[in-house]
């Protein structure tokens, strides 16, 4: 933990940053911090053990799905802090009268939809749904039942009849629901 | 006041006679309540305290008013019954020589009487209100109410019963409170609330304490000025400033309940309101102890022990409510047995616990919210459907009565000598509590918006500052002030009053304009869809994880924490059936799958009965009847399939109730959780729809599937066991039954049908009897329209099982349809006493005379199939007409009996939910129709029926369809009755058969001539009589069922199955099944079925077990 203080973020990157995910500086210091300290092997990069070493996370019942988000960028499998910060920013609040590029109720929809579409196709099928409803609703529900849920839950979004969620669809079917609030989270400064 | 009377001008334009109505309702209670006056004056025990108008604890004069009419009528009672006893037994030597005829003792009535009549004369009151509608959508109920109470106020006064004073302190808090503000626990949005706690308890705690001191030294700042023209000491006035302070429940739910804010927007002030109870009792205690103390003793440690005293009453409250909503849960968990008593636990153990926290001086109001708060999510895992609606509407009912009774009691109360009007005072406390909840609400919105993702905007705070209503709470709060005391107490009391007028009056009435002109975001009321529910608890759980991951402990971490430890810990313990994890999930997928099935059949209540109507039996039967009188001959082929030569068949006659009841179940199985299967029937029924059906459309059927749903329960325990019992019978499908029956009608000679039906009219009264005695050979309803499959006999116990328990949940037997068929066929020419017997499978075993052999052969059912279509169909429909009737008489409770059925393990489940072979197979029609031409045609019918059929080639299908479903069902039974059948018709007709109807020659006739051909139980008659007669009879029978079984799961069996363990015949009706396999992909639907299945059943086993206590 000593040599953290070395590896502070220099002004400008700051600003890029900032730039880029809509972050305030204070922010940003403090998710850096944050970021350092998930960090075990101060390498300036996270892989997906040190995001599950998390221990609240790591009992979440979609951690593998929310760390695999964080990767959806990288390359070698690590992420590094520009691309946690853009995975983070999706989750500002939105605010009226500025710009919201990455925290727009659109982009909020798209990430949990990515979340879903584990094949990159654009949809979601019956099977990636039963997967993630597998996660959430665990074990204790016949596999007979979590199908015919996750079969009803499709039929009730799809409208072009191909059995599967597009992202227009997922939209619609989110359509009164607040994605603006219940997808925010307050970052503190 | 001038408010006030402006209001009762407009109320009496709006609606003179309503308002003349109450009138006379108001004398009417003063004359009741006048000569108590006399007698309660000659009573000893009454004192009327001439200082106080309120005499506070106690019962009043009146009597005390309380919604619960159980309570114990005090010591004036005692005291008037003794004086009733002293004039006894003056009255006694007369008594003694003449008995009394009739006589008047009004005494011993009195407490509970007045109480009624207050309640009686409340609620009429808002049966007036709301049946002027004008008056209704102008003034929020709550004015209306008080002003009801001000005339009947009058009333008392002026005869002079100046001391009624229903509304005191004690019956108020102890009898009028706790219904209001369970129900708003109960029914709390927790996730809401416990999302913008933080913020309701600032403004509840902080916003209240702060109101409260700048209130109370506005007002003695005033005061110094002497424009009060009396001594205003600071505590005073800090005493009134506790009570006149804090936002009123009562009042809030009224108005807010109205006007239908964005909730977000009500739960702040509502949650306000009712947390601040905590705040306003402490400061009410604290400012009163003072007072008594004096100013001059007062030390610093007595605010701290005054701060000390809040998070006690406070926590201790929140405490004691946790752990009696926690005992609720545990409590309800062993109720299974006795669901009857299970709401009494709600209710009498939240008001334990509010009188608990009253006991202990702590707050009661937080107690009893925090309770229902709690208690709710346990004890609905626990609690019957039942005892759910229960539940809710007595909890609706209590608080809304107890709140009508607030708010005319408020009104009563105004109407007295006492008060002390300072113009001054009563003006200032006005401004200031208005001004002060504006400034309160901007500073505190201010900082809470620090705090919050959604922040609130300058409308809302507006709408909470304006929603800051004060009421009842107050009032009996300020009652409670000892005159001694506080010389000022009738001031305040006046000033009380006059501030809940005003916001309840003016705010009141006008908060509903100006959220509209303010364009205030308004709730939608709606259930979740399934997707909301997943997503959304997708959401959270990601959401829970990125905060993790960013390393802050929010509302979804805390969130995602206490899920965690409640899904862990105290579900377990709590939760009699805990499922697991998202509980929420499973819950909104059963409600959705029951509104969709609900949805359907009151939808297509009258369609059901057209399109179903063509499928069922009944209709069958109309039509058959109809041919008869018009003799048409255009259903000529059916004739000849129609001939049930077989007596297996004629056993299966079925009840016609079976046959609804098989209809229906299967409907709504079919209809429940797929959405676009249900389209596609729709638009069959439309399609299908005579005009003839429609004169005779009846609701019964969307009664009688409600009803099942939820009372189907009991009927898998009986039937199972029943069929269990007899071996041989539980093979036989109720819907077999049916289309022998059909098959019977239809046959040319007619007398098959004739004489089972009236055979069975006949011994009607009998049926009921026997049928709880006899087998569950009627249990079988199976919808599948499935051919005959064959599964092997090792599998037919299970099916056969599995099918009895479903079949018995089928509302279809009614004997009384058979009196319908007896009108139609009067004449018995023929009398097969077996057939009559037979037709009612429970019959079979005791029918001594099992079979009779048909004689009838094969081409000569075929020939008859030909004649006798047209009257097919025209029996068919007559026998819908009388359906309903039969429906009414089926009874589902008639029908079981009280033995203890051990019931099979089904109990949970229906034992035909588990098995998959039944599941699998989808539904009859779209077996047939959809299947064969257009397999995934993504159109349902209802969906055409929503478009108005806008495609019109579909239409012309459907009628064809519709009826070949109908078709489909009853020639299913046949063929499973009737093997012979599939080989002889078959092999003609057999795998091209279902493109054939398709196809449909010539109509929807042809087709369905077709399919009785097919099904003709004549065909099964010749040869299944040899069969039948010998050993195998019973496996022959539960070869069909096995048969239908198969047919309902397409895919599940195959045709190697049948071909190993069935005869020739039976792998007739394989290859049938197998064409309509291929048809439709269905599985994920035949899922969802299963599923469904399970929810209704496990829903309607509650139930069930309910009426067995």
């Amino acid at each position: 933990m000593g040599n953290k203080s070395s590896l502070l973020l220099r002004e400008e990157e700051i600003a890029q940053i900032q730039e880029e995910t809509g972050f305030t500086p204070n922010q940003i210091e403090r998710l850096y911090s944050r970021f350092t300290a998930l960090d075990k092997n101060d390498c300036g990069t996270l892989s997906r053990e040190d995001f599950l070493r998390i221990p609240e996370l790591a009992i979440n019942p979609l951690s593998e799905r929310i760390v695999h988000s964080f990767f959806a960028e990288s390359h070698d499998d690590r992420v590094n802090f520009l691309q946690f910060m853009r995975v983070l920013s999706h989750f500002r609040p939105i605010r009226k009268n500025r710009e919201n590029r990455l925290n727009s109720r659109d982009e909020k929809l798209r990430f949990a939809f990515s979340m879903y579409d584990l094949d990159n196709d654009g949809k979601i099928s019956r099977d990636e749904l039963l997967a993630i409803l597998h996660m959430m609703v665990g074990v204790n529900i016949s596999e007979e039942q979590l199908t015919s849920i996750a079969e009803r839950t499709i039929i009730e979004a799809d409208t072009n009849n191909d059995q599967m969620i597009s992202f227009e669809e997922f939209c619609r079917a989110l359509e009164r629901t607040d994605v603006e609030q219940k997808m925010s989270i307050r970052f503190l400064n | 006041m001038t408010s006030l009377k402006h209001g009762v001008n407009l109320s009496r334009r709006a609606c003179r006679p309503y308002i003349k109505f109450l009138a006379a309702a108001a004398f009417l209670a003063v004359a009741v309540a006048s000569p108590i006056e006399s007698t309660t004056k000659q009573s000893p025990s009454i004192t009327v305290d001439g200082i106080s108008t309120y005499p506070g604890l106690g019962f009043g004069p009146m009597g005390p008013v309380a919604p619960m009419p159980g309570e114990p009528p005090g010591t004036q009672l005692r005291q008037q019954q003794e004086t009733t006893t002293e004039t006894t037994t003056t009255a006694k030597p007369k008594k003694e020589r003449t008995f009394v005829i009739a006589a008047v003792e009004f005494h011993r009535v009195e407490t509970p009487f007045l109480i009624g009549v207050w309640i009686f004369f409340a609620s009429l009151a808002k049966i007036g209100f709301h049946m002027a509608p004008k008056l209704s959508k102008m003034f929020p109920e709550s004015c209306l109410l008080i002003f009801v109470g001000v005339l009947i106020g009058a009333l008392l006064l002026s005869t002079h019963s100046v001391h009624v004073q229903p509304l005191t302190p004690d019956t108020f808090f102890l009898y009028m409170l706790p219904p209001i503000i369970l129900d708003a626990g109960y029914f709390m949005p927790n996730r809401l609330f416990f999302d913008h706690l933080g913020t309701i308890l600032l403004f509840a705690v902080v916003g209240t304490v702060f109101n409260t001191l700048t209130i109370g030294a506005s007002l003695w700042a005033c005061g110094q000025t002497g424009m009060f023209g009396c001594t205003t000491p600071l505590l005073d006035m800090l005493l009134f400033g506790a009570l006149i302070s804090a936002v009123d429940p009562v009042a809030v739910l009224a108005v807010f309940e109205e006007i239908h804010v964005d909730e977000v927007l009500y739960i702040v002030v509502f949650g306000e309101s009712l947390l601040n109870d905590a705040v306003t009792v402490v400061l009410y205690h604290m400012f009163e102890a003072y007072t008594e103390m004096g100013a001059s003793r007062l030390m610093y440690t007595d605010f701290l022990a005054g701060f000390a005293s809040f998070l006690v009453v406070a926590l201790g409250g929140t405490c004691i409510g946790v752990i009696w909503g926690f005992g609720t849960g545990l409590v309800t968990r062993f109720t299974n047995e006795v669901r009857v008593i299970e709401p009494i636990f709600i209710f009498v153990m939240a008001y334990l616990a509010y009188l608990n926290a009253e006991m202990f001086h702590m707050s009661g109001i937080l107690a009893i919210t925090f309770c229902g708060i709690t208690m709710k999510n346990y004890v609905e895992g626990n609690i019957s459907h039942k005892s759910h609606t229960t539940i809710k509407y007595t909890m609706k009912m209590l608080s809304s009565s107890s709140e009508t009774i607030i708010f005319m009691f408020l009104g009563v109360a105004t109407v007295n000598n006492n008060h002390d009007w300072n113009t001054w005072f009563v003006l200032l406390t006005i401004v200031f509590c208005s001004v002060f909840r504006i400034i309160g609400v901007y500073i505190f919105s201010a900082v809470a918006n620090k705090f919050r993702l959604h922040k609130l905007n300058t409308v809302e705070k507006f709408v909470m500052s304006y929603g800051g209503l004060r009421g009842a709470v107050a009032f009996a709060l300020v009652l409670l002030i000892d005159p001694e005391v506080v010389k000022l107490q009738p001031m305040f009391v006046t000033t009380t009053i006059a501030v809940i007028y005003f916001t309840v009056f003016i705010q009141g009435i006008t908060i509903k304009p100006l959220v509209k002109i303010l364009n205030v975001k308004t709730a939608e009321k709606r259930k979740p869809t399934m997707n909301e529910r997943i997503h959304e608890r997708f959401m959270d759980h990601l959401m829970a994880g990125i905060e993790d991951i960013s390393g802050k402990h929010g509302n979804h971490h805390m969130r995602d924490k206490f899920k965690r430890f409640d899904n862990k810990f105290i579900r377990p313990f709590l939760l009699r059936n805990y499922q697991g994890a998202e509980p929420k999930i499973l819950e909104t997928y059963s409600k959705l799958a029951m509104r969709d099935a609900i949805e359907y059949m009151q939808r297509n209540a009258s369609t059901i009965g057209n399109i179903s109507g063509a499928e069922s039996m009944s209709a069958i039967f109309k039509n058959y009847t109809n041919s008869n009188f018009n003799g048409s001959p255009s259903f000529t082929q059916l004739d000849s399939s129609t001939w049930n030569i077989d007596m297996q068949e004629l056993e299966y006659n079925p009840s016609k109730k079976d046959l609804t009841d098989a209809r229906i179940h299967h409907l709504l199985a079919e209809e429940l959780c797929k959405p676009y299967r249900r389209h596609r029937r729709l638009s069959y029924s439309r399609h299908a729809v005579n005009d003839r059906d429609l004169g005779t459309q009846v609701n019964y059927k969307t009664h009688m599937n409600i009803r099942r749903l939820v009372g189907d329960r009991k009927h898998h325990h009986k039937r199972s066991k029943r069929g269990k019992q007899d071996g041989k019978n539980h093979v036989t499908f109720p819907e077999f039954q049916q289309n022998g029956s059909a098959k019977q009608f239809t046959h040319g000679k007619k007398k098959y049908y004739r004489l089972d039906y009236i055979d069975e009219v006949l011994q009607e009264d009998e049926e009921q009897p026997r049928r709880e005695n006899d087998d569950g050979g009627i249990t079988f309803t199976a919808k599948s329209p499935g051919y005959d499959e064959v599964s092997p006999t090792s599998s037919h116990k299970e099916n056969s099982s599995s099918l009895l328990n479903q079949l018995a949940n089928l509302p279809g037997f009614n004997p009384l349809k058979a009196r319908i068929v007896k009108q139609y066929a009067k004449t018995p020419e023929e009398i097969l006493p077996t057939a009559v017997e037979k037709s009612l499978p429970w019959r079979r075993d005791r029918s001594t005379y099992n079979f009779v052999p048909n004689e009838d052969i094969l081409e000569e059912d075929e020939r008859r199939m030909s004649d006798d279509n047209d009257t097919y169909m025209t029996v068919a429909e007559q026998a819908r007409v009388a359906t309903p009737t039969a429906t009414e008489t089926m009874l589902p409770w008639k029908r079981e009996e009280a033995e203890g059925t051990t019931a099979l393990k089904q109990s949970e489940f229906p034992s035909w939910a588990s098995n998959k072979e039944y599941l699998a197979y989808s539904s009859p029609s779209a077996t047939f129709l959809g299947g064969i031409e257009k397999p995934k045609h993504p159109k349902s019918i209802i969906g055409l029926f929503r478009r108005e059929s806008s495609s019109s080639t579909q239409a012309a299908d459907l009628p064809i369809a519709s009826d070949s479903e109908g078709k489909a069902d009853s020639i299913k039974g046949d063929s499973s009755s009737m093997k012979g059948e599939s080989l002889y018709s078959q092999p003609k007709q057999g795998p091209s058969l279902l493109s054939k109807r398709s196809t449909s020659l010539g109509g929807p006739s042809v087709l369905l001539m077709e399919d009785v051909a097919h099904s003709d139980p004549l065909g099964a008659s010749s040869r299944p009589a040899s069969i039948m007669q010998g050993p195998h009879r019973g496996q022959c029978r539960r070869g069909s069922m096995l048969e239908l079984t198969g047919s309902l799961s397409r895919d599940a069996i195959t045709e190697e199955k049948c071909s190993k363990s069935l005869p020739e015949s039976e792998r007739m009706g394989v290859r049938r099944l197998a064409l309509g396999q291929q048809s439709l992909p269905r599985e994920p639907f035949n899922r969802q079925l299963t599923m469904a299945s399970n929810l209704l059943t496990s829903s309607s086993s509650d139930e069930s077990s309910d009426e067995n206590t």
